[in-house]
């Protein structure tokens, strides 16, 4: 009898601790006036510390949108785009690395106001592939800049 | 014997202590700074001040540079205070500012000692500028467990020189901004979302107006 009773206490405390490790969290904001419909070029601004690629990921993702998009460095931005595109994103190790957050933000390129923003966060049971995250972030974007 | 019975409760006692709280305790948040962006370009003078009516700082009931709460394991609460440990209302000043200065004004900072509206038309009037932003914070707090909330209610509002609203707008919510993770990412992620709510209201077709005529 008391070894079933350690034995529920013991689950009991591990689903307390394995709650932690699968988190998730997907949400966007948009301005009001914002019309996604009508922005057709996009340049997607390399974050300095990205080494794995993610902002050839967003560019991708919004090419197989049918926008036009192109990435680089601040320094190449083209001025004519629609938006500039930037994002953070941020990596955990748990057996191996994964992308536990990523936010993406559409800014008009004049101010750098962000028009609209998105979001991911998925901890390590729950994860992703960067792909993925890249995918459902603007597709949650141009869900909420719809009003979806 | 009797001292490694008192050793170990003690040690049992921490222990249980340091579970609750974990990395819980004296968190602070940093709203002072911020790369905020404002949709609006201008030029001239004009006065911001932001006046805190959170009801439980006018009670008494929490401090003036009180943000939010970071819960323990157990989803016990402890407050968040701003970094500089000046009121948050303050640091939201400093950070408007520096949005506007980046917008292309030259600004003025107004502190207000009182949410009372005749008080702050006077300290309004005061600074005899054609623009004058107040941010009236109605509620504005943080609460981080697995996820890390916002909850909000604020109004932002354009006045001329003798304290006539030109325009106003208000927003409010309670959202989920991301899953709460440490501290320091926790102080960027309020410090941005603070940013992006003012930002939206800047781009209020009367507001804009307002600002720009």
């Amino acid at each position: 009898m008391r070894v079933v009773s350690l034995c529920c206490i013991l689950f009991a405390l591990c689903g307390l601790f394995l709650t932690g490790c699968a988190s998730q969290n997907l949400s966007a904001d948009a301005d009001p006036s914002l019309n996604l419909e009508e922005m057709s070029s996009f340049y997607v601004q390399r974050l300095p510390a990205d080494t794995r690629g993610v902002g050839k990921l967003i560019a991708a993702e919004l090419l197989s949108l049918g926008k036009e998009a192109s990435h680089g460095d601040t320094s190449t931005v083209d001025p004519d785009v629609d938006a500039i595109v930037t994002y953070v994103d941020k990596w955990m190790w748990d057996i191996t690395m994964y992308m536990i957050e990523l936010r993406v933000e559409i800014r008009d390129p004049d101010t750098q106001y962000i028009l609209a923003s998105g979001q991911s966060f998925r901890t390590s049971l729950v994860r992703k592939s960067p792909e993925e995250m890249v995918k459902e972030v603007i597709a949650e974007i141009m869900k909420e800049a719809e009003g979806l | 014997m009797k001292f490694r019975q008192l050793a170990c409760r003690f040690s049992s006692v921490l222990s249980l202590v340091v579970l609750i709280a974990g990395c819980a305790v004296g968190n602070t948040y940093n709203y002072a700074t911020g790369n905020t962006a404002l949709p609006i370009k201008g030029e001239g003078e004009i006065s911001v001040g932001v006046v805190d009516a959170r009801e439980y700082v006018l009670s008494g009931n929490k401090d003036s540079s009180f943000v939010g709460l970071q819960r323990g394991g157990f989803g016990n609460p402890f407050d968040v205070t701003t970094t500089s440990g000046n009121p948050m209302v303050e640091d939201m000043t400093e950070h408007l500012a520096n949005a506007l200065t980046r917008a292309g004004f030259d600004v003025t900072e107004i502190r207000f000692s009182s949410p009372d509206n005749s008080l702050i038309l006077t300290s309004v009037r005061q600074s005899a500028l054609d623009k004058n932003l107040v941010l009236r914070v109605r509620e504005w707090k943080t609460d981080a467990m697995m996820k890390f909330r916002l909850i909000f209610d604020i109004e932002l509002s354009v006045h001329d020189e003798n304290g006539v609203m030109l325009a106003s707008v208000s927003d409010h919510g309670d959202e989920v901004l991301s899953g709460a993770s440490f501290e320091s990412a926790n102080s960027q992620l309020s410090a941005a979302a603070f940013g992006t709510k003012i930002a939206r209201m800047f781009n209020n077709p009367e507001i804009r107006a307002a600002l720009t005529n």
